[in-house]
Formats: C-alpha cells, sequence, structure tokens
C-alpha cells in the first residue's frame, strides 16, 4: 500500500461523490432524510447509498458496501451506530488504499466521547486513529457534517435543500443552533448561506481548521461561528487574527459562566475567567462577539449585505419617535458610534421634501418624517443622506401607515439606497416595527439586498458591531 | 543580577513568590518604574538610605521566615523624619521579637513612600488555553469586587494595550475628572507592554500582580510587585 497522502479539505466541499453509509429506506427517520436531502441539493447526482439489506433508497441504487461504489467518492458519511463505525473506518481506509478517493468523512453518529464513557472514548480514539492513518480527514462525531449551496452538497437531515445562496459561511459546535437559524430565515429571505458546517466533538477538524479553510475560500464573505470552547484557543485566535483582516468573523459563544474552583495566588489569576480573557482576545484578533443570538444572526447577514462603513457617523431616519430613542440609546451607548452632524444645506434640503412638522436635525443626525409621509419622500430624503460625505450609515424605522403599499414602500427604499454608485454606497438598515403587517414589505427589501430588522435595538447593535469591524479593518490595512 | 538568574535562583530555593527586592529588579529591568527601594542591615544604615532617598518612607522586615509581614507588626509606613525612623525601627524589633521570635532577620527593607495617584493594577498569567495573557484595569483592594479588567494576549504592541485601557472604567479616572491633570496614560501603556514582554520571555513566570500601580500626570510607579512561578 502506498504512503497515505493527508486529503484536502476540500473533499467535503467539492466531492465527485457522496456515500452515505447506514442510509435508510424508511420514510422519516434521519437516515432517510440524509439521502433525501443529499439527492435533492446534489449538482452531479452522484449520491450513493450504502446499505446491504436495500437495493433501492429514495430513487438510487444502494450499496452493499463501499467497495462497490464503482464511481469516485471523495465524502462519507457515516450514519451506523457507533459500535458499527469502525468496521466503516476499515472500509474507507481500504477504499483509500485501492482508489485513492474517500478523503472526507463526516460522522453524524453519535455516541463517542460526548457519553464521557470509558467506551465512549475509546470508540473515538479508534475510529480516529484508523481514518488518520488512511490519510482522511474528519468532520465530527456526534455532528451532522456539511453543507454547501454552491457546490451542491448535503450530509445534514436538517438544512433544508432550499437554502438561499449567499455569502455567510456558518461553523457550529452544535448543528441544532446553526440549522434553526437556516430555518427561521428561510422564509423571510433573510440570510444566503454559502457553507455550513456542523463540528461536533472535534475529534479532527475544529474551528481553526475551518477558520484557515473559510478564510480563503472565495465565495465565504462572512464566516459565523457558534462555539463552546476549544483546547487550542490561542491557535483559534491567531488564526482568527489573520481572517479578520480579509473577511468578518461573527461569534456567539456558550459557556460564559465558570463553575470551576480557583487556586490563584494573584488577582489576576483569580479574576481570569476564560470568557473574559475570550472577550479581550476577540477584541484583540477583530473577531466580532456577539451578545445575544439575535445580535449573532443579524449581524452576521448584514455584513454579507451591506458595504462596511467608512466611519462612525450614523444618521436615523425615523417615522416613529418612541423606537427611534430605544435605537439611538443603544447605537451611543458603547462610545464607538455617534449620531452624524447634517449641514445647514442638508437640513434646507430636507426641509423642501419634507411636511412643515418634521423635525430635521433635533438632536444632530436626526430625521423625523412624522407619519405624514408618502413613498417618494423615502426616496428624496434617503438620495440625500446617501449622498452626504457625512454620514456613514443610516438606520431607517417605520411602522408603515397603512395607506402606503408594501411594494410601493420596498421599491421607495431601494430606489434611494440606488441613487448613489457602489463606491459611494454605505449601510443602511431598515427597521419594520409590524411584525407580519409588513412580512411583505420586509421580503421585497431582503429579495433586493437591503437588510431588515424587527427591533430598533437589534439594528443599533448591528451597526455598532459594523462601525467597530470597520475601524480594525482600517488600522490593519 | 539578571532576570534569569534571579529567577533560576528562586526557583532552587524553592520559592513560590520571588522576594520584593527581586521582583523590582525584573520590573526594572524592564523599565517598568518601582519606588526606590534599598536594603539596609542596621538602624544606621536604614537612616542613611532614608535620607538618600527622600522622606517619606516605609520600612519593611526582610526574613525568609516571614510571608505576611503586616500581621507580624514587620511594615511602618509614614515615616517623615530620621526621629520618627529611629523611633519605627525599634519599635518593628520589638514586634517580631514578640510576633516572630525564631525568625531569621535579613535586614530591614526601606522604601520611598509614594504619593498616591490613580490606582490601578496591570497583571498577568499563563492560561491553559490562551498562553500569556496581561490584565489591566482598577487597583487597590477592591479589584476582586469591582472586576473592571480587561484582558490581552500577551506580547502586545502599544495601540493594544492603549485599546484595552480604553476599555475599562477606570479609564475614566486616567483622564483626569473635576480639573484633575490626566494621568499619563502613554506610561501606562509601557508599563503594559513591558509586561506582556516579561510574561512571554519567561514561561516560569505563571501569575503576576502590579496592584496598585500609581499612575500620575508624569510617569507611573509599580507600588507593590508580586511574582508567582510555577510549581514544578
Amino acid at each position: 500500500m502506498a504512503e497515505p497522502f493527508t486529503a484536502p479539505i476540500d473533499n467535503f466541499f467539492k466531492p465527485r461523490g457522496v456515500a452515505v453509509v447506514g442510509a435508510s429506506a424508511t420514510p422519516g427517520s434521519p437516515n432517510n432524510q440524509i439521502v433525501q436531502f443529499a439527492k435533492q441539493m446534489s449538482l452531479t447526482g452522484n449520491v450513493f447509498p450504502v446499505n446491504p439489506r436495500s437495493e433501492e433508497i429514495a430513487g438510487l441504487t444502494c450499496y452493499p458496501d463501499l467497495m462497490s461504489i464503482p464511481a469516485p467518492v471523495d465524502l462519507i458519511v457515516i450514519a451506523v451506530g457507533a459500535q458499527h463505525s469502525l468496521g466503516v473506518a476499515r472500509q474507507i481506509a481500504q477504499r483509500r488504499g485501492e482508489k485513492g478517493d474517500a478523503g472526507a468523512v463526516a460522522v453524524v453518529t453519535a455516541g463517542f466521547k460526548e457519553m464521557a464513557t470509558a467506551e465512549g472514548e475509546q470508540l473515538q480514539s479508534e475510529l480516529i486513529a484508523t481514518i488518520k492513518a488512511s490519510g482522511a480527514r474528519l468532520i465530527g462525531p456526534n455532528c451532522q457534517g456539511v453543507a454547501d449551496t454552491y457546490n451542491g452538497i448535503n450530509t445534514t437531515f436538517s438544512v433544508p435543500p432550499n437554502t438561499p445562496q449567499g455569502g455567510v459561511s456558518i461553523v457550529s459546535q452544535s448543528a441544532a443552533f446553526a440549522t434553526s437559524f437556516l430555518r427561521w430565515a428561510r422564509d423571510q429571505r433573510l440570510v444566503g448561506v454559502n457553507k455550513f458546517v456542523s463540528l461536533g466533538n472535534m475529534a479532527d477538524l475544529d474551528f481553526r481548521d475551518m477558520l484557515a479553510y473559510m478564510g480563503d475560500d472565495e465565495k465565504t464573505k462572512v464566516i459565523a461561528m457558534y462555539m463552546e470552547g476549544i483546547g487550542d484557543a490561542r491557535g483559534l485566535i491567531d488564526i482568527a487574527a489573520s481572517v479578520t483582516r480579509r473577511k468578518p468573523i461573527v461569534v456567539i459563544k456558550g459557556g460564559k459562566t465558570s463553575l470551576g474552583t480557583n487556586v490563584a495566588q494573584s488577582h489576576t489569576a483569580s479574576i481570569a475567567g476564560n470568557n473574559d480573557i475570550y472577550d479581550g482576545a476577540f477584541r484583540q484578533a477583530g473577531v466580532i462577539r456577539a451578545q445575544s443570538v439575535a445580535e449573532f444572526y443579524h449581524t452576521a447577514r448584514v455584513f454579507d449585505k451591506m458595504p462596511l462603513p467608512k466611519g462612525n457617523r450614523i444618521a436615523i431616519l425615523t417615522v416613529v419617535g418612541g423606537p427611534s430613542t430605544i435605537c439611538v440609546d443603544e447605537l451611543v451607548s458603547t462610545g464607538e458610534v455617534s449620531l452624524a452632524h447634517f449641514s445647514e444645506e442638508l437640513k434646507l434640503e430636507a426641509a423642501k421634501y419634507l411636511v412643515a412638522s418634521a423635525n430635521i436635525g433635533s438632536p444632530d443626525g436626526y430625521i423625523d418624517m412624522t407619519a405624514s409621509v408618502n413613498p417618494k419622500m423615502h426616496t428624496d430624503v434617503l438620495k440625500l443622506l446617501m449622498n452626504d460625505d457625512g454620514i456613514d450609515g443610516i438606520i431607517f424605522m417605520t411602522t408603515p401607515p397603512g395607506f402606503i403599499k408594501d411594494d410601493e414602500l420596498a421599491a421607495a427604499i431601494v430606489e434611494g439606497y440606488n441613487s448613489v454608485p457602489d463606491e459611494k454606497k454605505k449601510p443602511l438598515l431598515s427597521v419594520m416595527l409590524a411584525g407580519n403587517a409588513v412580512a411583505r414589505c420586509r421580503t421585497l427589501l431582503e429579495e433586493q439586498g437591503l437588510p431588515t430588522f424587527e427591533f430598533p435595538d437589534d439594528a443599533a447593535r448591528v451597526m455598532v458591531n459594523m462601525v467597530r469591524y470597520s475601524e480594525y479593518r482600517r488600522r490593519n490595512d | 543580577m539578571d532576570c534569569r538568574k534571579i529567577i533560576t535562583s528562586s526557583i532552587a530555593a524553592g520559592d513560590a513568590v520571588v522576594p520584593e527586592l527581586e521582583a523590582q529588579q525584573i520590573c526594572r529591568a524592564y523599565n517598568i518604574s518601582c519606588p526606590a527601594t534599598v536594603l539596609a542591615t542596621g538602624k544606621a544604615e536604614c537612616i542613611a538610605a532614608a535620607q538618600s532617598m527622600g522622606y517619606p518612607v516605609v520600612i519593611k522586615i526582610f526574613s525568609r521566615q516571614i510571608v505576611h509581614k503586616s500581621d507580624v507588626g514587620g511594615v511602618i509606613t509614614g515615616i517623615a523624619s530620621a526621629g520618627e525612623l529611629d523611633q519605627a525601627y525599634d519599635r518593628m524589633m520589638a514586634n517580631i521579637a514578640k510576633n516572630s521570635p525564631g525568625a531569621e532577620i535579613g535586614g530591614v527593607i526601606v522604601q520611598k513612600q509614594m504619593p498616591k495617584g490613580v490606582e490601578v493594577v496591570v497583571g498577568g498569567l499563563r492560561n491553559d488555553q490562551f498562553g500569556p495573557v496581561v490584565m489591566f484595569g482598577m487597583g487597590g483592594i477592591y479589584v476582586e469586587v469591582f472586576k473592571d479588567v480587561s484582558f490581552r494576549l500577551a506580547p502586545l504592541d502599544k495601540d493594544e494595550a492603549l485599546r484595552q485601557v480604553r476599555e475599562t472604567r477606570v479609564f475614566k479616572l486616567l483622564q483626569g475628572v473635576r480639573g484633575e491633570q490626566p494621568c499619563d496614560i502613554d506610561a501606562l501603556c509601557d508599563v503594559i507592554v513591558n509586561t506582556g514582554r516579561l510574561l512571554a520571555e519567561y514561561p516560569e513566570i505563571a501569575e503576576l500582580d502590579f496592584n496598585p500601580v500609581f499612575c500620575y500626570p508624569d510617569g507611573c510607579t509599580v507600588v507593590d510587585a508580586r511574582l508567582v512561578l510555577k510549581s514544578t
């Protein structure tokens, strides 16, 4: 047997074929769903169920074992019970030795180290040893593997095959956390996804490998990570720091509290919990850390859709007073963002378009158009704000009045935003405070690439994150 | 004596914490300013040392057997003249004879008493997952209560240290409030950077605390330096 060479990670995302070992013919079971999704999303159709007890699954020819698949197979999904996984690993090693493919392995099965039993640990280490000796790479175990909307790959039973394409790649220690995002976002077209990786136990590939890979991946514009912890946090931060010079990384971290005991001899060591060190290290590396799930979701998707602000001067355009107060409070609370300064010309110009009772510039950087608005006013004022070089970003807030139609309002906002050439564009975040009553307006805007929000404070937090990251990029350029 | 020798001999002596005088020598080697400090072996030497550094001074007992000096009356502060020092010296010797009769007295440390400044803490530790980490925050005895601190991985540069300082609430105090002069934040950032360098260059140091560091409009001084070595 030739010396095994370590397979590139590309095998997970651009495989010539995908085998699902442990595929099930029972509709409604996870192991049937994996095959269905893999088939529905596949661009090549090279999906191969493996199960000695079936001849056909989901309309695909089923093979008794890995060796009997006649076509090249780069990605193997292990979906058999934990105690049978070692046997599959040996088949992978054999196939690698004889055919040279089978370089990527996603172990969907649970029942390994996460059980915290000697048996689970033993199984995991034997599995990894066998896979590694063959030169293949492994994601998991206890994960859902990968999905790639551009290359038509899906090893999961929960990432919807009709997930919209886009620039966000998700790397998550928990599959459930990430897939719930995709399901939530799908109908309103909130997020466009490139790659999805569920890391599980990280027995081989971990956050460091995935960050390095996504950092070089052209179609990935933003990396969104849900993490709980990693042994080599320094290594992770070093890689993150090199990636954030090219593209944003947004993180939400579980496990903030520490239940550990402390035997420190200094004040420093008694205070320093890992969570606080993560805070500092993420800031140092330009990683944006979200404090809530909503902030995480929105920040990641807005980074994909909007340009970075060139500075920290933000204008507020609103039709509603109360929510704007909440928004401004949140916006300026960290001290990193301020309201823009309006020139006299801008104020005079805006007054021409609006009703006499409109509030222009009190406070500075703030325009309340009042409820006496029509779609044209939205376009005219947005054009003005988009054109002004003293403004680096805009938050727009409305509870759309019943007399303005969803599509008219959406078109007016889109026209205002697109009135300047791309190099002059700045982030515009639209807050639509009316729940399902404005679902259509939101969807229309999202389809045009303009991000929308339900709540004003969420929009403010995303804007702060964009300003923070933009500042990091400017000082590292 | 260089830092390497100090650390090696501290480890050889079985010290978990580097003795104060040596800790100060390490600080000075890293351009981290400490108050003038002299080890004197008798009363006359004490007075001469205080004379040359100027009053007020602090005296501390120097003995390997005494870990918690203030508990046994081994620290006397605010000594303003030679006359006061004369009496303080005798008082301290009486305290020690009474409270720690068996202790071998290596001498008395005479230290320039620093005027109050804004109290901050600069600390460091070696974390299993992150390696060398530097802490900055509000100093003094309440540091663990208020936890007004921020962290950075070491080594770090001065711009990063400044961002670290800005993340804390004590930063507002350093900028000067109610007509106070602002503190020398530049000098403080140098201390943070140099602390990071020290920690990164000596893996034998497990934890360190400079608390308090007094910040003044012109410079800052580490009043108490505690270097904890890795237990092997």
